[in-house]
């Protein structure tokens, strides 16, 4: 297994028609600031890698809910490779090119597919080749085998972080240890000395963001909700690529700002707002501008996605930066998923529901996430209990060829006609 | 004003005329290419058996595979919508429906209002549905109807794979070729086995609440019917015209719209 030779990769694509988006954006007086910013930072950050990659300097690709902070905080320069992989797919049409590379590679078509075009994608040399891989469990198993493979499909060396299934003070004492052990190694591959007061000022930022990820899931709770439909994607991403930059303060404060601004005025992100959801996992990628046209054709919006902007409760320390890199490992909302799913946590969704007074909720049951999967009946059983449906959708994040938008649509709108029915 | 309810399903249409004291007239005509014209033919036939001419006031609503295609309907309603008010209006103790038609299979939960609290489709795969049961008859030499009443004499069921309707078409293949073949009311038992334990786990998937009821153009075999009551343990209950639940629940929602004063 290795990777392609001599093809060029792929970032050209993210770079170009994020700039285009800012450019539109900005041209447009009805668009968001905070959007602008948003398209601009994506720019930015695959400018610096593609650079990067041109110049040979080291770069260190690693998988999602990784501690990107210790990169930065060592000027390493991060490759997000799940978010990059699919940026790629969707703005050049090419995911059945990466699936069919990963399952080239050996990998069943049952695995699932995030990791499978991931594999595909280096494989293709649609990524640029990374000097080192960098990978957990977190936050299921695929994530712990994908790791090893894009490590040999590279010929790079790698490190994995070990995180601990529970969480206690000693399993907390042991991963600062993990993530010890990956800086030594970094600091050996690399030639580059972690800076321990820059790590500490990306601890003091994160905090921040997450205080302003609060308050902007607080602005969500009014009725009309004030931000658009799929925004909440968005907010993903912020924290997968720029945890504890200042961009990403800029960004959440404008945002933040925006829809203080829209609160204030009673404007909703859809007029008017009939249906009040909440999203459980992913919606599938391609579908995001689809997603979005029927969300304001039928008044529906969510307002809250539990296992994606909804943070744990705590505050970070930036006198105890490696302790707090640990610590908001903990706080981040998919962590509810990791770990034995208890009353604690279902209650939590029950919360969420009852909190920001959702109609319904869309399950977005990716067929190839079996750990999501087993949680569908549990999910419904738990909001049944207050009167809450819940549309299951069966669907790929990535794969086009798993759900039309055609079917999605006849789902959404009986989903729909059920909400109004009880109204 | 009287409310008129068409269900375009993928081989037969149905049309329902509500009045304010009841159904006034309801028919199941062929579908055709054009689901225009079928919805037309349906609604022409509907009028006619109910003594309504065209230039009565009508408020139609669609549904149904072609629903949306229907350009005259005022509304085009969702299936699973129309499939709750319909049996709610025959069969208020109804609290699941099974919908089995000939391309797919839903199956329904609904409140004491009709409301649905939760639902689920089957669509993908040619297994469970109407159109199976179709090209096993063919398969068999013998007609829909016979199957049904040949099921009710199996003293067993043949092993039918319930998965597949390729696997399925080669078992029974084998079961007729086997020496001695396996007898014809067990194969045909098993087959209707086959398509019940697709339904069951469907159903399972949201939950069974009793009464039940089975609609759609499959609930007419008797013998199936039997064996979704021996899965289930209790009695099923079957409307007269099971294939007119749906256009049924649009004429329903036809009139509910003609109360609040919509044209």
């Amino acid at each position: 297994m290795t990777v392609s030779q001599g093809k060029e990769n792929k970032l050209n694509s993210i770079i170009r028609a994020s700039r285009i988006i800012s450019r539109m954006n900005q041209a447009s007086p009805e668009a968001r600031k905070s959007n602008t910013l948003y398209y601009q930072m994506i720019a930015d950050y695959y400018t610096r890698l593609l650079e990067a990659s041109k110049e040979g300097k080291f770069i260190a690709a690693h998988t999602v809910f990784f501690p990107t902070e210790i990169l930065y905080a060592m000027d390493i320069v991060p490759m997000h490779t799940e978010t990059t992989t699919w940026m790629i797919a969707l703005f050049t049409g090419h995911s059945a090119d990466m699936l069919s590379a990963g399952v080239e590679l050996g990998l069943a078509s049952e695995i699932c597919t995030p990791h499978r075009g991931l594999a595909g994608a280096f494989a293709l040399g649609v990524l640029p080749r990374p000097s080192v891989m960098l990978w957990s469990n977190l936050v299921c198993d695929n994530t712990a085998k994908s790791g090893e493979l894009l490590m040999e499909i590279n010929h790079c060396p790698g490190f994995f972080i070990d995180h601990p299934f529970q969480r206690s003070e000693d399993e907390e004492k042991y991963l600062v240890g993990e993530l010890r052990d990956m800086i030594h190694f970094l600091e050996e591959q690399s030639g580059r000395k972690m800076d321990w007061d820059r790590l500490a000022d990306i601890v003091a930022r994160m905090d921040r963001q997450i205080e302003l990820f609060r308050e902007i899931n607080e602005l969500r709770k009014a009725i009309p909700t004030p931000f658009n439909p799929q925004g909440f994607l968005q907010l993903l991403t912020i924290d997968y690529l720029f945890p504890g930059r200042p961009e990403a303060t800029k960004y959440l404060e404008t945002l933040r700002d925006e829809l203080v601004e829209r609160v204030k005025a009673g404007q909703g992100a859809v007029s008017p707002e009939r249906f009040r959801l909440m999203s459980l996992f992913i919606p599938p990628m391609y579908l995001i501008g689809f997603l979005e046209k029927i969300s304001q054709e039928y008044g529906a919006v969510s307002v809250t996605e539990p296992f994606f902007t909804y943070w744990g409760e705590g505050a970070l320390d930036p006198a105890k930066p490696l302790e707090s890199v640990v610590k908001k490992s903990y706080m981040l909302p998919e962590m509810r998923m990791y770990g034995p799913l208890d009353e604690r946590a279902l209650n939590g969704i029950v919360n969420c529901a009852e909190q920001y007074r959702v109609d319904g909720a869309v399950y977005y049951a990716d067929v190839g996430c079996r750990h999501t999967c087993a949680t569908i009946k549990l999910f419904k059983d738990v909001l049944d209990r207050i009167d809450v449906p819940v549309l299951t959708l069966d669907c790929d994040v990535v794969d086009p060829t798993i759900t039309s938008e055609e079917d999605v649509r006849d789902k959404l709108e009986q989903f729909f006609e059920l909400l109004e029915d009880r109204q | 004003m009287k409310a008129l309810g068409i269900d375009v399903g993928s081989l037969t249409t149905k049309a329902v005329i509500l009045g304010n004291d009841g159904i006034l007239a309801s028919c199941i005509v062929h579908s055709d290419d054009e689901v225009e014209s079928s919805a037309k033919t349906a609604m022409e036939e509907v009028l006619n058996l109910a003594g309504v001419s065209l230039n009565n006031d009508l408020y139609s609503v669609s549904t149904g595979v072609g629903g949306k295609s229907v350009s005259f309907s005022y509304k085009k309603k969702t299936i699973t919508t129309c499939l709750a008010r319909g049996i709610s209006y025959l069969v208020p103790s109804a609290r699941t429906t099974i919908d089995m038609g000939a391309e797919s299979s839903t199956v329904i939960r609904v409140n004491e209002r009709g409301h649905i609290i939760d639902w689920v489709n089957h669509d993908k795969c040619a297994a469970g549905t109407g159109v199976f049961l179709q090209q096993m008859a063919k398969l068999m030499q013998i007609s829909t109807e016979e199957m049904s009443k040949l099921s009710l004499q199996a003293k067993s069921k043949a092993d039918i794979s319930g998965t597949c309707a390729v696997f399925a078409e080669s078992e029974v293949i084998s079961h007729v070729h086997r020496d001695p073949p396996t007898p014809k009311e067990e194969i045909i038992a098993g087959i209707h086995f086959s398509v019940v334990s697709r339904i069951i786990s469907l159903c399972k998937r949201i939950g069974i609440e009793r009464d039940v009821a089975v609609v759609g153009g499959v609930a007419l075999n008797r013998g199936l019917v039997k064996i979704i009551e021996e899965e289930m343990g209790f009695g099923i209950l079957v409307p007269d015209r099971p294939q007119i639940v749906a256009a049924l629940g649009a004429a329903v929602i036809a009139r509910e719209n003609i109360e609040k004063g919509a044209k």
